[in-house]
């Protein structure tokens, strides 16, 4: 203990040695003042924390600067859910003595969680609000409210003796009575808690308040009473039970209300999960159905594709291999070389299969390679001239018996592999004239006029092109 | 019986955070020692005047 004064340490002397100052009284203030702490933590060790905030202030009362003190009361505070309370004297208790104090802790426990600070901010405005209700007679706004409270902080002793006093107002003894212990259970001592409890156990158990105080003990032997959790269990005692009937009517009962459980409960749940599981398995299927339908519809495609790839082959080697392509072509030429090699002499046969390989066309020719057309103009140089005469005699007999279509293709081959044959190209111009192909033999009558003037057959070409000018 | 209505003027609002510090500037933080101390130094104003 240090003097007020001079701050010297005190002895076991009613004055101090350092000033000489009386202490007496000081030291009796402090004494008293750690009475008070100690009868404090007494009551807060067993609960009783209205009780030891009432101690703890006496003795803060006395000396303020009872640090364990203030730090205790602190805590009974926040223990009964009076945060602001709480951290107002740990801040005081802290600005007293800044350092080796426990209340730096508290308040950065309260403090450093922001979303208990918020909490703990709501739970008081909810408090405040629930307040506000019951003054403007709104009980049961107020009763949710208070709830709310509660299940944010269950250790709101104010809430809970609030809500307590508002069931006792509608008479929900019950509810009353749970709240209050609860209360109880937190602060062990209170009186309003006390005083609300005694009104309720009375409105419970009116008979209880009635009767003698023997009779009171006879009734309670009879009962067992017994705290559970949150609920007070009351439990007669030496009640016979009725057997035979009652035990078949008990049983009957049990199976009655065991086969409509399972009927109105169980059942209904089977179902649910029975349905769940259907249409989850037809949702498989049906995923598996799509799937299956895109991969049909794939090969689909793809056959389709196929089917077009091979239907363009198939024209391509038909292009091939009929009898406009390359491969009939080269055959005709080839038969038609050897019938030159096996009889030169047999200008017929040869004139056939050249025949043929002009029938094939212009597409045959687009076909025709180097080697074939180098053969073929061979082939055409050597027999050329016989061919000239072969056809030349065929289409003069033909022109001179009137039988112009023969004569004009046999006429035209003749002119074709010998373009000097001016005979050739004179009798095709007539060919024509006879069968009335005008245009056709004008352009040869011209060509026969240009090639071989001063001819017989030119001016015999110039009498025919006056006749057709004449008769157009 | 429990007066409902007079029960509840018991119980008062809560001090809300926001209101911390103006609380804890008012606290009334004046103990038995100040008390002592002021009642002490009294009469030795006296004196010296």
């Amino acid at each position: 203990m240090i003097c007020y004064n001079c701050g010297c340490r005190l002895s076991e002397h009613n004055f101090c040695t350092g000033c000489g100052v009386d202490v007496s009284l000081y030291k009796r203030i402090m004494f008293t003042s750690n009475r008070f702490y100690n009868d404090g933590l007494e009551k807060a060790s067993v609960r009783d924390l209205s009780g030891a905030i009432v101690s703890l202030r006496q003795s803060l009362k006395l000396n303020k600067n009872h640090i364990d003190a203030r730090n205790l009361l602190g805590l009974v505070y926040f223990e009964m859910g009076e945060v602001v309370s709480a951290l107002s004297e740990w801040v005081i208790s802290k600005n007293l003595r800044p350092k080796k104090n426990i209340a730096d802790d508290y308040i950065d426990m309260v403090q450093n969680n922001q979303s208990r600070l918020d909490t703990i901010n709501q739970t008081i405005k909810k408090y405040n609000q629930a307040l506000q209700y019951c003054y403007q007679d709104s009980e049961d706004l107020a009763v949710i409210q208070l709830k709310k409270v509660l299940s944010y902080n269950p250790k709101y002793v104010c809430a809970h003796q609030l809500l307590a006093l508002l069931y006792i107002q509608t008479e929900e003894w019950e509810k009353a009575y749970r709240e209050l212990q609860k209360c109880c259970q937190i602060d062990a001592n209170n009186t309003i808690t006390l005083r609300y409890m005694k009104e309720v156990e009375h409105m419970l158990s009116p008979e209880e308040g009635t009767k003698n105080a023997p009779k009171k003990r006879g009734s309670s032997e009879k009962i067992v009473r017994y705290q559970s959790g949150n609920e007070t269990i009351i439990q007669p005692l030496n009640v016979k039970e009725h057997r035979g009937v009652s035990s078949l009517l008990n049983l009957g009962l049990g199976v009655i209300i065991g086969v409509a459980i399972a009927c109105f409960l169980i059942l209904p749940g089977r179902i649910q999960s029975a349905k769940a599981d259907i249409n989850k398995d037809l949702r498989a299927v049906s995923e598996q159905s799509d799937a299956k339908t895109a991969t049909i519809d794939e090969l689909e495609q793809k056959v389709q594709k196929l089917t077009d790839e091979k239907a363009l082959l198939s024209e391509e080697l038909a292009s091939y291999q009929g009898t406009d392509g390359t491969l009939q072509a080269t055959d005709g030429l080839m038969m038609a070389v050897s019938a030159y090699m096996k009889a030169p002499d047999d200008i017929k046969a040869i004139a056939d299969y050249l025949e043929a390989l002009d029938e094939e066309g212009e597409e045959a020719e687009e076909h025709k390679t180097d080697a074939f057309t180098s053969l073929y103009d061979s082939l055409v140089a050597t027999v050329g001239p016989k061919l000239e005469e072969y056809y030349y005699n065929i289409g003069y007999s033909s022109f001179r018996s009137e039988d112009y279509d023969t004569a004009i293709p046999n006429l035209e081959r003749a002119y074709r592999y010998n373009n000097t044959n001016g005979d050739a190209l004179f009798y095709l111009g007539e060919s024509y004239f006879y069968t009335e192909d005008y245009d056709t033999a004008k352009k040869i009558f011209a060509q026969v006029i240009d090639d071989y003037p001063g001819t017989r057959k030119a001016s015999s070409s110039e009498t025919h092109l006056a006749e057709i000018n004449n008769a157009g | 019986m429990i007066d409902f209505e007079e029960e509840l003027k018991k119980f008062h609002p809560s001090l809300e955070i926001e209101d911390a510090e103006e609380a804890i500037y008012n606290h009334d933080l004046t103990d038995m020692i100040d008390i002592l101390i002021k009642m002490t130094d009294k009469p030795k104003v006296e004196e010296e005047e």
